[in-house]
């Protein structure tokens, strides 16, 4: 019992010291956004300021230390050169809330998309056997071979001549056929783990086909529309390079692309670029975090079979 | 009565016509569009029936963009950069001459550098004069310039120093982002040469450009006065945190130096002692130019638009609010110009400047010199070498971007091809037709479900895919934009004759293989830790899945950040656990595939964790309990029940994985700054990128996608068929 509770204890701090060195370079994007000094660099610097009196008294300490230090080193600089005021400027004196609003509107529709699309055709590939399915399999994989780059602009082409330039529309039907493809995959293997029988003692109780699907298995797959939403909303809440194609018009801007704003070649606002970007990522995380419980569940119980 | 409605329908018909709407794309600094949209809005409201849209852009991004959106046949009736986007977009035609709309009366009224000519055409009219480098000193550093190199290299050196006594510099004489061309160049004038002929032909093979290099290196490796890695980033803050004494920098980085609150002087790049000749900085302009797209319409508001914000009034607002150098004469000898110092200063620097070339065969040169440079700066080459070789790349490269491929006889073969291989396709594809056509009435709510998806995803692939598979055979490129034309197969024999190909497909291999294999192997050893009882175990879980959750663009930038030689932490953890010598990460070929491989393990682990923890949940503890009581080791339990029961979870996120990491084009181009050092570190996309967007050979950008895409497809049919073997046999 006491060995596995120092093993415990090691598996423990090795895992923390391994998340610390993880977060790191994201502590790094926080420290830029609380300088004062708008340099991207800064945050380095000061390391290299506060760094030696470190090493004199723990010289041999663990890497542990070292991280926590930083954290330190964080707050000091919280003291002396640091503010909030990169977070108040984007709110206040930028239009990061209507940018946000688009980008919510947006991945909505595109989630909303994703999991009625997905959660459909994955079921028409579990449960069936039609002609063309096999190649239909293979070519949702293929579509993810082809540089993206190189879509550019035939896509704007494309949407230029269906007038869907500066639309929402455009960028919708877009995002959502990029994220189908795995949502897709991702549904039918969740499907296959689920016997055939519950459909069919529901089709002799007089239910229709498509009902037993609604009424039946859709409930049970909870946990892989969650993963499938989850990834239909990654795909469009922090997408640039489309975007920045489809949409001109300022009014209409998602937040990569106003935050890409800030950015300018040898002249970048890094203080707000980094706020942005992390205030980007809250939410993602939070539905990370929040759906964890079936992020564990979904997003593999389906690929195993039996 | 009735006239009046007449009237008033008139009117309301006027008002209605004549609402214009103009967009604007601009590349602007933030401060700078703060003024932009004050005079655009004073300009709306003295013109009612007139609304403006700005756009920003970053410079490379407007460039790539306006080029397809005027494709496209749409785009912004105004463009606003740099003169050297002058050349790309005359040459594809996709701006108007302005001599068709001003006479000459108007041009006279600017500094002729801003009113730019291209094949004897104005193509661009600037509303400012600069964007030149110069020497930007701490006056309380230094309180006077050097005058010469000379005593750039003493103040150099009595100001680089290591003021709290580790052994480590802590001040820098001179910092500036000297690694890039751009800011290499003015000093070949300095040594008595200059880069580019007026033939506009290259002219790198210089003793000039030899002593250049040398004298380069010689400041860094002899008398170390500048930082061993300096991008513009660690230059900058610097020089903002007062750790250098000296910067070369363009006037665009004055308001950054006052809002930081440096006490900065101005100065010229200090005269070159050897030969008394100052330096060159490139002076260029930045102005409008005119959409080809324009309708008649529209034609008349623009052009009034155009005058307008060229006119003096609006740039001696820009003057007073940003310090910029009116190119409008008259505004010249406004008191604002006259009296602000900052810009007298920067008029002395500019008599010794050259004017920027806006010919489109720049793009070629600054490549090839780039990618010499860097390697002569790395050690890798000698400065003959770099010379020879930069001056032969860049002939070869301008070569290919003004090449017009001849169509030969494959052309007509495959325009017959298609229409030949679509009835094919039909004569055969008419058996599988009637059996659909059979299942679609026996599977119709099969059918019914999957359409909608497949219809969406193909709908959106389908017409890119062709459309980028007849320009791999035809000879899109600079030259040919509205005009281009199938020509065979000589696109795909360029991808495969050129080395470079080979040597960029082992990297990418070699990128795919080590990051999946860091991916899975972290993403399952984690995976196994954190799924049993822990402390913290949701927390530990929920920061481990952070990497994922922030978007790349700015982790991959704090990365390269991370990996600088002196200050980056990545070194500073290296030098001080393993005492290991500070590896030079971003300058040498091998270091900085490392950096961008490391980076990509990071982004890419937490994605593998979350996939192997739901399959270990899924794994029933029977199965160990089994193996307990056979008397399995912890490790036997592992290789014999966690991995096979694995298998099945890692087979399709590994194979969507590679292909994911095989196409993953942002971590390189951010982590290595596009390729750097010396175009060492692309992978096929890059490549590809670079090739379609720097240097505008679409046809062979195309055609090497299309050589991408079928290595995957080979690849994805092999393995899923591979790891379909090994299903069934469990």
């Amino acid at each position: 019992m006491k060995i596995k509770n120092t093993e415990k204890w090691l598996i423990f701090t090795f895992l923390s010291v391994f998340t610390l060195a993880t977060i790191y370079p994201v502590l790094n994007v926080i420290g830029i956004s609380l300088r004062t000094d708008n340099a991207f660099q800064s945050k380095s610097l000061a390391f290299v300021e506060f760094d030696e009196p470190f090493e004199d008294t723990n010289g041999n300490k663990t890497r542990d230390e070292n991280e926590k230090f930083t954290d330190e080193n964080n707050n000091q600089k919280w003291d002396e050169g640091s503010s909030l005021k990169s977070f108040e400027t984007l709110f206040t004196e930028t239009s990061f809330l209507l940018w946000a609003w688009n980008s919510f509107l947006i991945t909505l529709v595109v989630t909303l998309t994703g999991v009625v699309l997905a959660s459909t055709c994955g079921y028409a590939l579990s449960r069936f056997n039609f002609k063309g399915k096999q190649f239909g399999m293979v070519s949702l994989m293929t579509t993810q071979m082809f540089p993206a780059t190189m879509l550019l602009l035939p896509f704007f082409i494309i949407l230029s001549k269906l007038g869907l330039i500066n639309s929402y529309l455009g960028l919708i039907i877009i995002y959502s056929s990029t994220a189908l493809p795995f949502c897709i995959w991702q549904m039918k293997g969740y499907y296959d783990t689920i016997p055939q029988a519950l459909e069919e003692s529901a089709r002799l109780d007089g239910c229709s086909r498509f009902s037993a699907f609604y009424k039946i298995i859709l409930p049970l797959s909870a946990p892989a529309l969650v993963i499938t939403a989850l990834f239909s909303f990654m795909a469009s809440w922090s997408e640039y390079v489309v975007a920045a194609v489809v949409l001109q018009d300022p009014e209409l801007y998602t937040l990569p692309l106003g935050l890409k704003s800030f950015q300018a070649s040898l002249a970048t606002q890094w203080g707000l670029y980094a706020a942005g970007a992390l205030v980007v990522s809250v939410p993602v995380t939070v539905l990370f975090v929040a759906l964890a419980k079936y992020l564990v569940s979904g997003l593999t119980l389906g690929s195993v079979k039996g | 009565m009735k006239k009046i409605a007449i009237l008033i329908l008139l009117i309301f018909a006027e008002a209605q016509a004549e609402q214009v709407k103009i967009n604007l794309w601009h590349q602007m600094l933030y401060s700078n569009r703060v003024v932009l949209r004050e005079v655009c809005d004073a300009y709306e409201k003295q013109n009612p029936n007139v609304k403006i849209q700005l756009t920003y852009r970053e410079t490379e991004e407007l460039r790539s963009n306006f080029q397809s959106s005027a494709m496209g046949g749409s785009g912004p009736e105004l463009i606003y950069g740099p003169s050297d986007q002058v050349g790309p977009f005359a040459s594809m035609e996709i701006i108007k001459p302005l001599d068709e709309f001003f006479d000459a009366e108007f041009f006279k009224q600017f500094d002729p550098n801003a009113v730019v000519k291209l094949n004897g055409k104005t193509w661009m009219v600037g509303d400012m004069v600069g964007n030149h480098l110069m020497l930007i000193y701490n006056k309380e550093l230094l309180p006077n310039p050097p005058q010469n190199t000379d005593e750039l290299i003493e103040f150099g050196k009595n100001q680089t120093k290591d003021t709290d006594g580790d052994g480590k510099i802590d001040n820098y004489g001179l910092v500036w982002n000297f690694t890039e061309p751009f800011f290499y160049v003015p000093w070949l004038g300095g040594f008595g040469s200059w880069f580019f002929t007026e033939t506009n032909q290259p002219n790198l093979n210089t003793p000039q450009n030899i002593e250049g290099f040398k004298f380069i290196k010689s400041l860094r490796d002899e008398h170390k006065i500048v930082p061993k890695e300096c991008d513009y980033e660690v230059a900058n803050a610097l020089f903002k945190s007062g750790k250098a004494a000296m910067i070369i920098n363009g006037d665009w980085s004055w308001g950054d130096y006052t809002d930081a609150k440096i006490d900065f002087g101005i100065a010229r790049i200090p005269l070159v002692s050897q030969t008394s000749l100052y330096p060159n900085p490139l002076v260029g302009t930045k102005g409008y130019s005119i959409n080809s797209n324009v309708s008649d319409k529209k034609i008349k508001p623009t052009l009034d638009l155009l005058r307008h914000l060229t006119s003096k009034e609006v740039q001696l607002k820009f003057t007073e609010k940003v310090n910029l150098m009116p190119s409008n004469l008259e505004a010249r000898k406004d008191s604002l110009v006259l009296k602000n110092e900052i810009l007298r200063q920067s008029a002395f620097v500019m008599e010794v400047g050259k004017p920027m070339p806006v010919v489109p065969e720049i793009r070629a040169v600054w490549d090839a010199l780039r990618t010499q440079y860097q390697a002569v700066l790395g050690g890798n080459r000698t400065p003959e070498e770099g010379a020879k070789l930069s001056q032969a790349n860049a002939e070869k490269q301008i070569r290919e971007m003004n090449e017009i491929l001849k169509p030969n006889e494959q052309a007509t073969v495959i325009k017959w091809l298609f229409p030949v291989l679509f009835l094919l396709a039909l004569v055969f594809g008419k058996r599988h037709f009637t059996e659909f056509l059979r299942d679609l009435k026996k599977n119709s709510f099969a059918y019914f479900m999957a359409f909608p998806a497949f219809f969406g995803i193909f709908a959106v692939i389908v017409y890119p895919f062709f459309y980028n598979l007849l320009i791999s055979v035809s000879n899109f490129s600079l030259r040919t934009f509205q005009g281009w034309e199938v020509i065979g197969f000589q696109n795909y024999l360029t991808v495969f004759q050129e080395d470079v190909f080979y040597t960029v497909l082992w990297k990418t291999v070699l990128w795919t293989a080590v990051n999946l294999l860091f991916h899975v192997s972290l993403g399952v050893f984690l995976a196994v830790l954190i799924n049993r009882t822990l402390p913290a175990k949701k927390i530990l879980r929920t920061l481990l899945i952070i990497p994922w959750a922030v978007p790349q663009y700015i982790t991959a930038l704090t990365w390269r950040g991370m990996f600088n030689q002196e200050y980056g932490a990545i070194n500073l953890a290296l030098s001080k656990f393993f005492a290991m010598t500070p590896v030079q990460w971003l300058s040498q070929p091998f270091e900085a595939f490392s950096a961008c491989v490391v980076t990509n393990i990071w982004l890419g682990f937490p994605f593998m964790m979350v996939i192997a923890l739901g399959g270990l949940q899924s794994i029933p503890q029977e199965l160990y309990e089994a193996a307990r009581v056979d008397g399995a080791t912890k490790w036997q339990q592992f290789w014999k029940i966690t991995l096979p029961m694995l298998k099945p979870v890692m087979i399709p996120a590994i194979t969507l994985g590679t292909i994911w990491t095989f196409n993953n084009i942002n971590v390189v181009w951010l982590v290595s700054n596009a390729g750097e050092p010396s175009d060492q570190t692309h992978i096929l996309v890059s490549y590809v990128y670079k090739a379609a967007f720097n240097l505008y050979r679409y046809g062979y950008a195309a055609a090497l996608s299309m050589v991408i895409f079928l290595i995957l497809l080979v690849f994805g049919v092999f393995f899923l068929r591979k790891t379909k073997a090994t299903d069934s046999v469990y």
